[in-house]
């Protein structure tokens, strides 16, 4: 269910620009009301996306992360990280 | 009556807008949304019904519908920030999308009620490059093709064929072309990306497969082939290739006036033209 959290926490950044500048000065500040378990937040704030997807996270939105380079994901490491959860 | 003059399936790449210009004929990508857009232009059609799969942005995980008819005065988009999209204000047809969705209804369709909303690319895309003046009203028609469990593709082909049988039952006078917006083969963001990319194309053989059944009016094929097993190796907006076979039962589609493959997408653009 928590998978839920991280889903719309990607979604919300791509709509809420305050948000997104919030994830890169504080990512623990920003994630707090999303639920999230322990380990979700710690495979976010480390931009583990691979861990996340095989947590049911959703690929298609964990993607959105990179278009701002949020938790260290610019697009060559993004496609690495989730490539390898094949 | 109404009459359906015209069926049409393109592609919505969101990079497209801030890349690709509206009928560059320099462009293999503005070519064939130029092609399509010349022939709409031909048929004169007074509103476009679009199948079209959201990419959770009009609706999202907390309450997601496998069916949905916009039943609204209006809409508005691009609610995703996709560059190069202008924002735009579009007419709905609401009495006729009411109608739509009733017959559906009647037809043991439960297609959700949204009266209230806005669209994002995979709308607004096809409509930048085939009507980017905006002039003609649109109804939508979503079909979830992101989210599994995804709707069958025979349930997809019935609704199509309930839908046109709504269009051609509405008493006004209107030209209507059919729209289907969405790829064959493509995965954005999940494990079957390229390097070094956030998209890819897992399974090129099923676009050709694909095309090759669109290129010949197969759809009984198409049907009979779209498993859901084969729409997830097809990618994680595999899916999308529902909306195109509801718009093929909608047409009535025989073979294409043209079409168009392009493999290093995943994706086509075809044309059916039915006011002959």
């Amino acid at each position: 269910m928590s998978s839920y959290g991280v889903n719309r926490f990607c979604r919300d950044c791509l709509h809420d620009a305050g948000l997104r500048e919030l994830a890169k000065a504080d990512p623990a500040e920003a994630l707090a009301p999303y639920g999230l378990t322990a380990v979700e937040s710690a495979d976010l704030i480390a931009g583990e996306v691979g861990q996340l997807f095989q947590s049911g996270s959703s690929g298609f939105l964990l993607s959105y992360l990179t278009r701002w380079q949020l938790f260290g994901l610019d697009v060559p490491t993004y496609a690495e990280r989730m490539r390898a959860a094949r | 009556m109404a009459r359906i003059v015209a069926g049409i399936g393109v592609p919505h790449t969101p990079t497209f807008p801030s890349s690709v210009a509206v009928d560059d004929q320099s462009d293999e990508t503005s070519r064939h949304y130029a092609e399509v857009a010349r022939q709409l232009d031909e048929v004169g059609a007074d509103v476009l019904l679009m199948f079209d799969s959201d990419h959770l942005n009009t609706f999202f995980l907390d309450n997601l519908p496998t069916l949905s008819i916009g039943v609204a005065a209006a809409t508005s988009g691009p609610n995703d920030g996709t560059p190069g999209l202008r924002a735009v204000n579009l007419d709905v047809p609401e009495p006729l999308a009411g109608h739509v969705r009733d017959v559906c209804i009647e037809a043991d369709f439960d297609v959700a009620l949204t009266q209230d909303f806005t669209v994002d690319h995979s709308v607004l895309v096809p409509l930048h490059y085939l009507r980017p003046q905006g002039d003609l009203p649109l109804l939508p028609v979503f079909i979830n093709g992101l989210v599994p469990p995804l709707p069958s593709s025979v349930r997809c082909w019935r609704l199509g064929q309930v839908v046109r049988e709504a269009v051609l039952s509405w008493p006004d006078d209107l030209r209507v072309a059919v729209i289907a917006s969405g790829s064959f083969s493509l995965e954005v963001g999940g494990p079957h990306i390229n390097a070094g990319s956030v998209f890819g194309v897992p399974d090129p053989v099923w676009a050709e497969r694909v095309h090759g059944y669109l290129a010949s009016g197969d759809f009984e094929a198409i049907v009979e082939h779209a498993t859901r097993a084969q729409l997830a190796a097809a990618g994680n907006v595999g899916g999308e290739l529902l909306n195109w076979i509801a718009m093929a039962a909608a047409i009535e589609a025989g073979t294409p006036t043209s079409l168009q493959l392009q493999p290093k997408f995943g994706h086509g653009y075809g044309f059916w033209r039915l006011d002959g």
